[in-house]
């Protein structure tokens, strides 16, 4: 078994939500970088703390969900909304 | 006010202190909770299968699908109401000047437009969906809190009473007049409106939020641990993954709701000074309103945004394309839809630094919506695409999204934001999500699962009448806004006779008010198509009696509710005559040999 926390696949799927966060970390660095304002560190406190924050709390519940996720991903297992008897009487039916 | 407010608290009070040994009724036996006859079905001869007829049976059922047609019931008599509301408004803007209604009654029915559709008809109406459906996708008996699923329902009735109650009493003549707050109740004048109205609607508003807090917490347990032994979290459907989302965001924001609304009756009735200048100051409400504010239209678009992810498939004849995208974004938008509040703000006054990090995160939250129109789109693509009445409301939810959703994105941004904001370019944006999205989501649902509810099938011609009506509507309508926007017409205006020719020319606008009043009414024709329909079929319609009404078995596509249909149409099969059996799932009065509603295939 990988040592990785998530495999590949898993990695893919969680990538919707990295592009969320790059583009948090985009304004984090361009916020850093282009202060045109007096400086006031209460102020940027907040700023930042806005931006980081909703990250944070993003890449924390994509963590925990993908854990749950993948952790009970099962082969085996029916198509999400479908039980196994209908899943078999489903498929039983397309291949006809 | 004041003196009623706390007659009313005392006597609740004293009523609970009277009722000897309550705790003796919860469902607990040494400290732990024994199951409850959820009012589901039970085996025939358990003693259990009894339910009261008549109207007993609503007043006192604790069955998750009947609490579902009551929220749905509860739902449709509050969106005619928001809709006659609207109409009356619409007719009114029909020309520039003070016609039919004086300001104040415009402004009262822009009100309790507002409210009635957010909070009386949008949350109910997914609520509906959810406790008929959320147990039997997840093979649960029930909610897991039978009891207060129903008591969560029964405080809506009083709170509509209470929200609608200064229309009531016009004829009285009592001094209590409807509430002219605009849905958003910004305080001074919120506070400054002496009208009784204003607290009888903030009380109602108080009440609809512990229903759906309450709604929340049972959704949440319901789906963390009710669900049956082969539904695990990687193969939770994906309508259920919305509702677990959208009760996640329910928990956090209706509290703060709640809260804010109590410190407004405050200032209102005990000169506290929560709002005022010389307390926490106006921009203190909004910013307490908007951080509930703006998860609302997540709570509101999220289910629905599960409601076409499961039933657009279906008749795309494909399975959702990328469905572990459409859960992770949509808990991406759960999560970054409580950092993007101020951008309902950005004119208020804030220092700019701040304003750019709302920016930031309202920009980043497109990335998750996005995503998901692009996952139905490439659902659609190459798929046998069938355009029954439930898939060509599923389609026309995309389209809206595409133009409601970039709309939005444009006024993430900070200088766009601050030219358009006062204007009808908001309203129009706002109303493709509300109307072309909420809505139409609903609709589709409504007709995908009407032979499950009713047992019959609704009539297939004016369904699809009951579409493009609603579709042609929606974009004169909303469209016609967003140009009128463009034009600097303001919002909230009850006349706009006034204006200087420079700033905005009179003639454009009060053309593109015309064609708005135009557009609502082919709205209205629409939705009185669609009402039509259901009550006549849910009477007269075909019964269905085949299982497999939309053919989705074809397709490997058969989900566990029609499962769960099949075994009840196999329970109550009583000897059907076969010429009950042809028209069952007909869907037409024609006699058309359709069984799916009359949805060919595309190649």
């Amino acid at each position: 078994m990988s040592d990785r926390i998530f495999d590949r696949e898993t990695m893919l799927d969680l990538s919707v939500n990295f592009i969320p966060l790059g583009i948090l970390l985009f304004f984090v660095l361009l916020f850093l970088v282009l202060a045109p304002f007096p400086g006031d560190p209460l102020i940027v406190l907040v700023q930042m703390s806005l931006v980081i924050i909703p990250g944070i709390a993003l890449l924390m519940l994509t963590y925990y969900s993908g854990n749950a996720i993948e952790g009970s991903r099962d082969d085996e297992q029916a198509e999400p909304g479908y039980s196994e008897a209908d899943a078999e009487v489903a498929r039983s039916a397309g291949e006809e | 006010m004041a003196a009623l407010v706390g007659a009313v608290f005392l006597a609740a009070l004293g009523f609970v202190a009277r009722v000897n040994g309550w705790w003796g009724r919860l469902p607990f036996v040494d400290r732990t909770r024994v199951a409850t006859d959820g009012g589901h079905a039970h085996e025939p001869g358990s003693g259990l299968a009894h339910k009261p007829s008549g109207i007993t049976r609503w007043l006192t059922t604790v069955d998750h699908k009947d609490i579902g047609i009551l929220y749905g019931m509860y739902g449709v008599i509050a969106f005619l109401w928001g809709g006659v509301s609207v109409m009356i408004m619409r007719f009114e803007l029909f020309t520039a000047a003070e016609t039919y209604i004086s300001p104040e009654m415009y402004n009262a029915l822009l009100t309790s437009h507002g409210i009635t559709m957010l909070f009386l008809f949008g949350t109910p109406i997914i609520a509906a969906f959810s406790n008929y459906f959320v147990p039997l996708l997840i093979d649960a008996d029930d909610m897991a809190f039978p009891r207060i699923n129903a008591i969560a329902f029964w405080l809506l009735p009083p709170a509509a009473l209470l929200i609608w109650a200064g229309f009531f009493t016009i004829p009285l003549d009592i001094a209590i007049s409807p509430a002219q707050t605009s849905w958003t109740m910004y305080t001074p004048l919120s506070v400054e409106q002496s009208n009784p109205g204003v607290d009888l609607m903030l009380l109602g508003l108080h009440l609809t939020g512990v229903s759906a807090t309450m709604g929340a917490i049972n959704f949440i347990a319901t789906i963390f641990t009710e669900r049956g032994d082969d539904v695990t979290w990687a193969n939770l459907d994906i309508f259920s993954w919305t509702i677990l989302t959208q009760s996640g965001l329910i928990l956090f924001a209706f509290p703060l709701l709640g809260s804010a609304l109590i410190m407004l009756l405050l200032d209102r009735n005990f000169a506290t000074t929560f709002f005022a200048v010389e307390g926490g100051g106006p921009i203190l409400w909004q910013h307490l309103f908007w951080f509930f504010g703006h998860p609302e239209v997540y709570i509101l678009v999220l289910p629905m945004m599960g409601l076409v992810s499961w039933i657009l498939p279906k008749f795309a004849g494909r399975k959702l394309f990328g469905f572990k995208f459409v859960v992770y974004s949509t808990l991406a938008i759960g999560v970054l839809s409580f950092g993007v509040w101020a951008h309902h703000m950005f004119g208020s006054g804030m220092d700019p630094r701040i304003r750019a990090s709302f920016m930031a995160t309202s920009l980043a939250i497109a990335i998750p919506s996005a995503v998901k129109t692009f996952n139905w789109i490439t659902t659609l693509w190459n798929g046998k695409v069938r355009l029954t009445a439930p898939m060509l409301f599923c389609i026309g939810f995309v389209a809206n999204f595409v133009i409601g959703g970039i709309t939005g994105v444009f006024l993430a941004s900070v200088p766009v934001n601050l030219i358009l904001h006062e204007t009808y370019y908001v309203v129009g944006h706002f109303h493709y999500i509300v109307m072309g999205m909420i809505a139409f989501a609903g609709f589709g649902a409504i007709y995908y699962w009407f032979p499950i509810v009713t047992g019959r099938m609704y009539n297939r011609k004016l369904a699809k009448g009951h579409f493009w009506l609603s579709m042609i509507g929606v974009n004169i309508t909303f469209f016609a806004m967003l140009l009128a926007g463009y034009f600097g017409m303001p919002r909230r205006y009850a006349t706009y006779s006034d204006f200087n020719p420079e700033l905005a020319p009179l003639t454009e606008i009060t053309f593109l008010h015309q064609v708005m009043t135009a557009g609502a009414v082919i709205i209205a024709v629409g939705t009185i198509l669609w009402l039509l329909n259901v009550v006549w079929s849910w009477k007269k319609g075909g019964k269905v009696t085949d299982p497999d009404p939309w053919n989705t078995k074809e397709y490997g596509l058969h989900g566990r509710e029609f499962a769960w249909f099949e075994q009840q149409l196999a329970a109550t099969d009583g000897g059907e005559t076969e010429s009950e059996s042809a028209v069952a799932t007909d869907g037409g009065a024609d006699g058309e040999s359709v069984a799916t509603d009359g949805g060919s295939e595309q190649a």
